[in-house]
């Protein structure tokens, strides 16, 4: 090893990489923590003539506002409903394919479906929304062929109780072959020999499954399960916004549909719409941080110490 | 597809229901992007007939015509695509693979600067304070705008730094004793090793700006800047589609909505659908799994 120098001089002969970092990092400053700076405004009452840093100091006023005003706790309650319903219906999806494939024989299917199943993660929800539309809309096939055999047309887009069910659903539908790509890893990186064991064992494939692919892909459902909590605030902005109907406006008001209306379909008020954005990015980063520590001691996986 | 060979073993139950349950999950992906495909490819007349068929009754092009013809609209949506793709693809690489480099080896201040810039991926100024800052900016309006907000992405940074680590050392050390600095060893030695790694994300990031619509919706409201998604959004949400097939009711009626719906999906998919094969090719070989290991 080489005696190392002083820091200056460390610093000195790394000159070229804090070049390369410089870039990054012009854009990080300006783009990712100059916004921060506009955080402030959750704590004033904007004022275009005054700008962000002249308007009045309200203190926690716009904080206050949220939990008396009907519809933002509304809104609190529909991203919760929905999160939670996320992780009940949509986080174990990914784990349940990963584990098909990897049960499924034959190489070349295998890939196949996979092909299938990964594709539309590759779409907007802008394009994913029109087929999907198209097809279980009121004169789409799915309904024509439900009128057909005499059921009767189902309206499944302008239907409340039917609004949450559609988005796991059609969410599963897009993103559910991606999201096992991450656990399809995980169990290739299982030792083959445990299944050989058990297999001498006389083990049955369920008990494998239970008995070792469970518990080898534990440690990535932990890290996704932490990731999935970290995001109970956003319950899918993209994929409501344009599922979204008048009908249906009751239950696909999130959160961050109702600063988006705030903020572009009304006349703004700034400072309590960066308080609800707020409000959002704490509870999550606080989240992200408080599964982080129950999982590590439930199970003694973590994502960060 | 192959039927099994005779020789092989018997599946097991849950083989089986495996296989079947796949097989039933991709046929309903599969499905609705059929219909579409037929739809945009048939008459009103045959699609009111056979709603269900699984080929067009009565094949027509009219659709991608109709679609067409509206030619001013869809080539503004097209040049907004393909400049927020071409430059904010480029620019974002170029920012991006430099920042991974650099992350990947060691200097005074690394663990640092690495928490600066993870720090973004779980907190951030939100909606507002962005809008307000790319307002106040100028960059309302601009393609500019729409290429720097979604420039650069820490987690692929982070998943191309750990691929770079995993360049052997022997190679930089030779190249430094040889005297070369670190962007001679990054040009000479990182990129010519790493190029998979870089193609992949490259792809990615076509992808992404190409789907991406949220902040171009929220940025070129002037009418004179459009990107594809938001022209099929406002297609597919009927707030253009009589601009498109023209006002009068006989000719409303004459043209298939649904079909031109179906025809501008399509046509703003395709590109998506070529570069798949590529981008396929390498997420299943694991190459993205390095963040979450990290």
């Amino acid at each position: 090893m080489k005696k190392k120098g002083s820091l200056t001089q460390e610093i000195w002969k790394a000159r070229y990489l804090y070049l390369c970092l410089l870039p990054l990092f012009v854009w990080l400053v300006i783009f990712q923590y100059g916004p921060m700076y506009g955080i402030v405004l959750a704590f004033k009452k904007y004022s275009a003539r005054l700008g962000i840093l002249g308007s009045e100091w309200v203190g926690l006023s716009n904080f206050k506002r949220i939990f008396i005003t009907p519809v933002a706790v509304k809104a609190i309650a529909n991203t919760l409903r929905i999160s939670v319903g996320r992780l009940a219906f949509e986080f174990p999806m990914g784990i349940i394919v990963a584990i098909l494939l990897s049960e499924m024989p034959g190489k070349r299917g295998k890939k196949a479906v996979q092909t299938v199943l990964t594709f539309p993660h590759f779409l907007s929800w802008v394009v994913v929304a029109s087929i999907l539309r198209n097809f279980l809309g009121s004169g789409g096939v799915i309904n024509e062929l439900l009128s057909g055999v005499g059921i009767g047309t189902v309206n499944f887009l302008g239907n409340e109780s039917l609004f949450r069910p559609l988005l796991y659903a059609t969410a599963n539908w897009k993103e559910m072959g991606w999201s096992a790509i991450i656990y399809m890893a995980a169990i290739a990186g299982i030792d083959p020999t445990l299944y050989e064991a058990a297999e001498c064992d006389g083990a049955s494939r369920l008990k494998r499954i239970w008995h070792i692919t469970l518990p080898g892909i534990r440690g990535t459902v932990a890290i996704m399960f932490i990731l999935a909590v970290g995001g109970i605030m956003s319950a899918g902005f993209d994929q409501i916004f344009n599922l979204n109907n008048a009908m249906v406006e009751g239950s696909a008001r999130i959160l961050d549909i109702y600063v988006y209306d705030l903020t572009f379909r009304s006349v703004p008020d700034y400072g309590f719409t960066t308080a609800v954005g707020m409000f959002t990015a704490v509870i999550n980063l606080f989240m992200l941080l408080g599964a982080n520590q129950v999982v590590y001691k439930l199970t003694g996986d973590k994502m960060f110490s | 597809m192959k039927t099994v060979n005779k020789h092989r073993k018997k599946w097991d139950g849950v083989q089986i229901l495996a296989t079947a349950l796949l097989l039933v999950f991709a046929v309903v992906i599969l499905i609705p992007f059929w219909n579409a495909v037929v739809i945009s490819l048939e008459t009103a007349r045959a699609y009111s007939l056979y709603p269900a068929s699984l080929v067009p009754m009565e094949f027509t092009l009219d659709n991608y015509k109709e679609m067409f013809a509206k030619g001013d609209a869809l080539l503004l949506a097209y040049k907004g695509t393909l400049t927020t793709t071409v430059f904010g693809t480029a620019a974002g690489m170029a920012v991006s693979v430099l920042g991974a480099y650099a992350f990947s080896r060691q200097f005074p201040g690394k663990k640092f600067l690495f928490r600066v810039m993870v720090f973004t991926m779980f907190f951030g100024g939100g909606l507002v304070p962005t809008y307000l800052l790319y307002r106040n900016l100028g960059l309302l309006n601009t393609y500019a705008g729409v290429v720097i907000v979604s420039l650069v992405s820490v987690y692929n940074i982070i998943i191309m730094k750990n691929g770079f680590e995993g360049t052997p050392m022997e190679l930089q050390e030779a190249a430094m004793i040889d005297g070369a600095n670190d962007l001679v060893i990054f040009g000479k030695v990182m990129l010519p090793l790493q190029k998979p790694l870089i193609a992949t994300f490259t792809l990615f990031s076509l992808v992404g700006y190409w789907n991406s619509w949220y902040w171009p919706m929220l940025m070129l409201t002037k009418g004179d800047k459009n990107v594809l998604q938001l022209f099929l959004r406002n297609i597919v949400n009927d707030t253009i589609l009589n601009d498109v097939v023209g006002t009068s009711m006989a000719a409303q009626q004459q043209r298939f909505a649904q079909g031109i719906k179906m025809a501008s999906v399509f046509v703003v998919m395709l590109p998506i659908m070529l570069v798949y094969p590529f981008l396929q090719k390498y997420f299943t070989k694991g190459i993205l799994l390095g963040a979450v290991k990290a």
